[in-house]
């Protein structure tokens, strides 16, 4: 399928910080990407450098096979943001604010937002400013998937939303993931949500996509390897991140598993244990 | 057909899918001829995106345990005696496998967990004698 985002070299500091460095990225149709990073990785300065909504330093970025600093009206109603912050005028109420960003959207899907405000109990006739955060949230989720567009960027939809109000969130994106033309990025610091939802999986390391691939293949691959082998003959493992020897042996975290060497441990009669590991743990080993 | 994922697990979810999936059809939970609930149905009670529950039906289909009827869905169908045979070695040793690592974090030597094997099996097969036994008696 085409790529609905391309990025090249971009670059962004702030003051003397590199926040992005030379980062590559590709985002084809129907994929649906969660994004991981520490805290100050740029996950938020990515996501907004992608929509111009902050500008890079350098570098081209293309959005649905247009510039991102030169979107059609046209192509910017077919692309959804949810700001980890509200820049929403506070002093409109939630109904005014719907009805206020309706005008701009060829297409609105009022049944969905009519669905959405009534399972999460939100007060339309409330100011956007007497909400309480997680409402806030809620109310920037309608608005984005309100248009149904074809292009969502969610900048930690999740971090203010209460257990059942995530949950409901998850099962909206689930229905969208049925459609495979929808293309979703999220950044997250909840790995389990990206674990239900997610295809791919894109790490944000040191201003670089350090890791873009799919979630399934990445557990497959990056994998805890225990040798028994007191005699430390044999501890060159093939494809190793990181290595602790102990007097028994090594354990070692690899980034694939290399078969070669394993039926040479196996001729050699030398135990290898091979154990999955959570996600959460991969993404601390590449992030280290 | 209850299944259970655990989304933090390393192992993939839809590997999880397609293990219980393929033990229920060895095991006779599923039987033939049944049809499978569909993507959409799965993915939205395990909240998970349909994608990977794709995957996992598709790998079934592979390895021969479904089949897609166009319109309708997957139907669990009747393999091959012999495949069968060996699939359902390689569900065993999987059990096996984790049964012997799970052992060994508990600091149990192989030695003692194959004579608990042995001892289980002979129980398994005494049991079944007496039962063959008192059936014979009572015709």
């Amino acid at each position: 399928m085409s790529a609905i985002i391309t990025a090249n070299g971009l670059n962004k500091a702030y003051k003397k910080q590199k926040v992005l460095n030379d980062l590559n990225w590709q985002i084809k149709q129907g994929d649906v990407v969660g994004l991981l990073g520490k805290n100050g990785a740029g996950k938020s300065t990515l996501l907004k450098g992608l929509l111009n909504i902050t500008e890079v330093d350098s570098g081209e970025i293309t959005i649905l096979g247009e510039s991102s600093r030169a979107l059609s009206a046209e192509t910017k109603a077919k692309i959804g943001y949810v700001p980890q912050e509200s820049d929403e005028i506070s002093w409109l109420s939630v109904d005014d604010l719907l009805t206020f960003r309706k005008q701009f959207y060829p297409r609105w899907n009022n049944k969905k937002v009519t669905q959405l405000i009534s399972a999460w109990n939100i007060d339309v006739n409330k100011k956007i400013s007497e909400l309480s955060p997680g409402q806030v949230q809620k109310v920037l989720i309608i608005l984005a998937l309100a248009p149904e567009p074809e292009l969502i960027i969610f900048d930690e939809p999740a971090a203010a939303l209460d257990p059942a109000a995530r949950r409901d969130f998850l099962k909206e994106i689930i229905n969208l993931t049925s459609d495979e033309n929808i293309t979703i990025v999220f950044s997250t610091h909840i790995v389990s949500d990206l674990e239900r939802i997610a295809n791919k999986v894109a790490i944000l390391d040191q201003g670089k996509i350090c890791y873009f691939d799919e979630l399934d293949h990445l557990k497959e691959n990056v994998v805890q390897v225990s040798v028994r082998d007191p005699d430390h003959k044999h501890l060159e493992i093939p494809y190793a991140l990181r290595t602790k020897n102990h007097s028994q042996g090594a354990n070692c975290v690899v980034s694939q598993v290399d078969d070669v060497w394993l039926e040479q441990m196996k001729q050699q009669e030398i135990h290898v244990e091979i154990n999955p590991m959570s996600l959460e743990d991969i993404f601390l080993e590449l992030t280290a | 057909m209850k299944l259970n994922i655990s989304p933090s697990s390393g192992i993939p979810i839809y590997k999880q899918i397609y293990e219980q999936v393929q033990r229920m059809i060895i095991n006779n939970q599923i039987e033939v001829g049944v049809l499978l609930p569909s993507v959409r149905q799965i993915a939205s009670e395990l909240d998970v995106n349909p994608m990977t529950i794709s995957k996992a039906y598709g790998l079934l289909e592979e390895r021969g345990f479904l089949e897609r009827q166009r319109g309708k869905g997957m139907l669990v169908v009747q393999r091959d005696q012999r495949i069968s045979e060996q699939e359902k070695l390689s569900v065993l040793t999987k059990m096996i496998n984790e049964l012997v690592n799970q052992a060994g974090q508990m600091g149990v030597e192989t030695f003692v967990l194959a004579e608990l094997f042995n001892k289980e099996i002979s129980q398994q097969d005494n049991k079944k004698n007496i039962k063959t036994m008192i059936e014979k008696d009572q015709e």
